[in-house]
């Protein structure tokens, strides 16, 4: 765990309920009580009709790519050695895309509408990021 | 509530000087020093001086959000109007566009537009700078949902919007691979562009992949540039130096509801930006003559030619490839060699290159026959910002 060479997260005060929900293997994300939308990144009023009566709830998990890319460059130090990896926009069946890294899937088997389910990666004693595989 | 543009603004204005700085890799020239030689240059193609200005309008560098005080101090003007853009490489034609609404406002009477930037020297200064490519300060970025995914540089975020078309679509590399062709053979019959090899299809294919679907080739250059702009009223040009080149029309439009949201990554700015500004000129697709269409990677100008109308949606990959960008195709389009084999200097050099084309300033090789309408298109703002205007002769 000492050598975790890449980036860690470094939560704004909305998204603190998602990093506390991921340690816990939860994903967290935002609901609208007044339309029930729901949105990522996190943010203090609804994205789809501003109002601010929202609640955190643990989505399902599972979603489709929406669209994605693989890196076969790195920009990061951290990621020496792991190329090529794949990064996609994941819409989850609750409506909200957020982006994830795609495990679990040889790179180029990835394909768009692909069915996915999170995991989640302890990264650390302290940070777990959620993933993506194949549903 | 739908807006309906102001076509009182049609050929209000004009653009009467031009001049880019020298291009490509210039150590030795900070940003701000290539924007001077620009801007004075600029001035001095219009027939004007610095006491002519009394508007500027510049793209700062990322990190300069004080930038129109800091060129003003050095080029020695006060003006009436001026700020600082940050829409990225939409800033620029938003420049040219906010410059005729001041001139009209009455709020300034000659105003500078321009944009410099030291590209290739900042991001070749050292190795660290080369791997954080863009040369920006790593906090710049942001530090969760991207950074910790290994998500970097403005590569990915449209290189998501080409993977979603291809696969809506169909669009294939090899198309992506003919807008890289033809803007090359464009930037060979261009002296000052930075790329000075033919480049094929095989060429292309073989290019390393960086971001795919994006390879080598679709990505356009590290830059040490300026270009400049003057825009005075209509009137006022008649008495100026140069032919002057009316502003028909603009419009911009930006989906900063975000690039993943909707049908963005396929569908962008441009479809709006350019409604309003065919309605401000009274123009349409077809009047068109040649364009300059922003190009920091290939799939970007695939999908504003089809949000321009010039092809149907999802038809983008058959019209560049059956030839239509080049010189003698049916929509010339960066004819200068463009972001990708001329210069990168977010979109500056394009409007640059719309006006001398309107000017018949080329030879008979580099030249678009007859031409009297062209459409120039800033996009940027980590792609969402769209920005058009439409430029034609007098």
């Amino acid at each position: 765990m000492a050598d975790y060479l890449k980036p860690l997260p470094i939560p704004s005060p909305e998204s603190v309920p998602f990093w506390k929900g991921a340690k816990e293997h939860k994903l967290k994300i935002q609901k609208c009580n007044e339309c029930n939308g729901t949105w990522f990144p996190p943010a203090t009023i609804c994205a789809h009709c501003g109002s601010r009566d929202h609640d955190w709830i643990e989505a399902c998990g599972e979603g489709n790519i929406h669209s994605f890319v693989t890196y076969h460059r790195i920009y990061h130090k951290g990621w020496e050695g792991e190329l090529p990896y794949v990064i996609a926009i994941i819409e989850l069946v609750e409506g909200a895309r957020m982006l994830g890294n795609i495990v679990g899937i040889e790179v180029d088997e990835v394909v768009c509408d692909m069915q996915v389910k999170v995991m989640f990666d302890d990264v650390t004693a302290e940070v777990t990021i959620p993933k993506f595989q194949p549903a | 509530m739908n807006v309906e543009p102001s076509n009182h603004l049609r050929d209000r204005c004009a653009i009467v000087g031009t001049a880019t700085s020298k291009l490509g890799k210039v150590p030795g020239m900070s940003a701000i020093g290539l924007l001077e030689e620009a801007m004075a240059g600029a001035l001095e193609d219009a027939g004007l001086t610095t006491a002519d200005v009394d508007g500027l309008l510049v793209r700062g560098p990322d990190e300069i959000y004080t930038f129109h005080q800091v060129v003003g101090e050095r080029l020695g003007i006060d003006a009436r109007f001026s700020t600082t853009l940050t829409n990225g490489g939409a800033s620029q034609v938003m420049g040219v566009a906010l410059a005729t609404m001041a001139i009209d406002a009455g709020l300034a009477s000659c105003v500078l537009v321009g944009y410099g930037r030291d590209n290739w020297s900042r991001v070749h200064a050292t190795k660290d700078n080369h791997l954080r490519s863009s040369g920006r300060p790593q906090e710049l970025y942001g530090v969760e949902f991207g950074p910790e995914l290994g998500y970097y540089g403005a590569i990915a975020a449209h290189a998501f919007g080409a993977t979603r078309h291809m696969h809506e679509y169909g669009t294939t590399r090899d198309q992506f691979g003919a807008i890289a062709v033809a803007f090359r053979e464009h930037a060979l019959r261009n002296p000052d562009a930075m790329m000075k090899k033919p480049l094929t299809l095989d060429d292309y294919r073989a290019g390393r992949m960086v971001v795919a679907p994006f390879g080598l080739f679709d990505c356009s250059l590290q830059t040490d540039a300026a270009g400049a702009v003057v825009v005075t009223s209509a009137e006022r040009a008649r008495d100026l130096r140069q032919r002057p080149v009316l502003i028909k029309g603009f419009g911009t439009h930006n989906n900063i509801s975000g690039w993943f949201n909707n049908d963005n990554l396929t569908h962008t700015g441009a479809i709006e930006a350019g409604k309003t500004a065919y309605a401000m000129a009274g123009l349409g697709a077809k009047d068109i003559d040649f364009a300059q269409i922003y190009d920091c990677f290939t799939y970007m100008v695939l999908v504003q030619l089809e949000d321009y109308g010039f092809c149907e949606k999802g038809e983008g990959g058959e019209f560049v490839a059956s030839g239509a960008l080049k010189l003698d195709g049916v929509l010339p389009t960066n004819t200068s060699g463009g972001q990708l084999s001329e210069a990168h200097v977010e979109g500056m050099l394009q409007i640059v290159e719309g006006v001398r084309q309107l000017q018949g300033k080329y030879g008979p090789d580099r030249q678009v026959k007859d031409a009297e309408i062209g459409l120039i298109s800033g996009h940027g703002g980590n792609t969402v910002c769209e920005s058009t205007l439409i430029l034609g002769t007098a």
